[in-house]
């Protein structure tokens, strides 16, 4: 019964790790990546009930699941996608401006 | 070693505090009454006309948070526009046999069909703009994978795109300033007396349709500005 919040937990928990211990910056927005995912996993847990259908009133229905998780999953799945874009554009800036991706070595400034 | 200690240490402790919170999530009384989405399932279709509830929250119910969300996709794709500033395009140095080429022009039709279907469907069935606009977008995306930027480019330039994608913005807010005419809300859709039709046809649910079109159009011309801006650095 807990296993899914655990699967969540350690998902989070393994993209956080990621972020502070890597040092190439690509794998740092992997690391984001990974948090969303399993963000947006915890609205699929919320809003999931036993034998529940999706929210489609077409025909005849019996337990509906709630739809506002659902709204807000694609708007968190909208955003973390064009935050990631965002992100790796800078991250293809700063290689083309220092030549490295390693951020022990983009401590100093240059220029 | 002892940094590497730390930082797991920290990772951990943040799982257990998570852990708790979730579980605390979990064990939520779900016999309670939660009114707001009991009155979306009760009363929405009513209200809306859209059968698919999703939808029906995101371009009705909710539909300033959407606007914000496509606002931050029109950012995305200006801010990268900005950001990888490119005069000569980088051409893909593969090139595929005649196979590739064939089965490309001979899918894009079928990837059209299929997205138009997708965003005209969106308040009957699972889908909307949003999946719209991506499917609508893998059409440039193809053609600059195996024919090459420049083609790509010549035959969807990046000014229309970004033309298309400010149609797909301002359309959405002067369907929204329709109902501000009426005297209602902005973006209102069956409280403004707009024809809400029988639910579950294809022209039903007021404005909802003309909401996912534009969503639909802005998505799919953002993300093809995306993936090429990504995509042209040398």
């Amino acid at each position: 019964m807990e296993l899914p919040f655990v699967v969540v937990t350690i998902l989070f928990c393994l993209g956080i790790y990621t972020i502070i211990t890597q040092k190439n910056l690509i794998k740092i927005v992997l690391g984001f990546t990974i948090v969303e995912s399993s963000l947006i996993l915890i609205f699929v847990l919320v809003s999931y009930q036993p034998g529940g259908t999706a929210p489609i009133l077409d025909k005849a229905y019996h337990l509906v699941v709630d739809p506002i998780p659902q709204a807000l999953a694609l708007t968190s799945i909208v955003i973390g996608g064009s935050v990631t874009a965002v992100m790796l554009a800078l991250v293809i800036k700063i290689q083309k401006r220092y030549r490295t991706l390693n951020v022990d070595k983009l401590r100093k400034l240059k220029g | 070693m002892v940094k590497k200690l730390y930082k797991l240490g920290l990772v951990v402790s943040l799982g257990m505090f998570l852990f708790v919170l979730f579980s605390d999530i979990h064990n939520l009384d779900r016999t309670s009454k939660n009114y707001l989405s009991e009155h979306y399932i009760s009363e929405g279709v009513q209200e809306t006309g859209a059968i698919n509830l999703v939808t029906s929250v995101l371009y009705d119910y909710r539909a300033f948070d959407t606007l914000g969300e496509a606002t931050v996709l029109l950012t995305a794709a200006t801010i990268l526009a900005f950001l990888v500033p490119v005069t000569k395009a980088d051409m893909l140095g593969t090139t595929f046999t005649i196979i590739v080429y064939q089965a490309t022009k001979y899918l894009i039709p079928f990837i059209a069909v299929l997205g138009v279907y997708v965003i005209m469907f969106g308040h009957l069935s699972p889908g909307g703009g949003f999946v719209g606009g991506v499917v609508m977008a893998l059409i440039p995306i193809l053609l600059s994978l195996t024919y090459g930027i420049d083609f790509s480019e010549y035959k969807l330039t990046p000014n229309t795109k970004k033309v298309v994608e400010d149609i797909g913005a301002i359309g959405f807010i002067l369907l929204g300033l329709l109902a501000v005419l009426t005297g209602n809300n902005f973006l209102a859709n069956g409280q403004a007396g707009f024809p809400l039709g029988n639910a579950g046809e294809l022209i039903s649910a007021g404005l909802i349709p003309y909401l996912n079109v534009m969503i639909g159009i802005k998505v799919g011309a953002g993300l093809a500005i995306i993936f090429n801006s990504l995509m042209k650095e040398q």
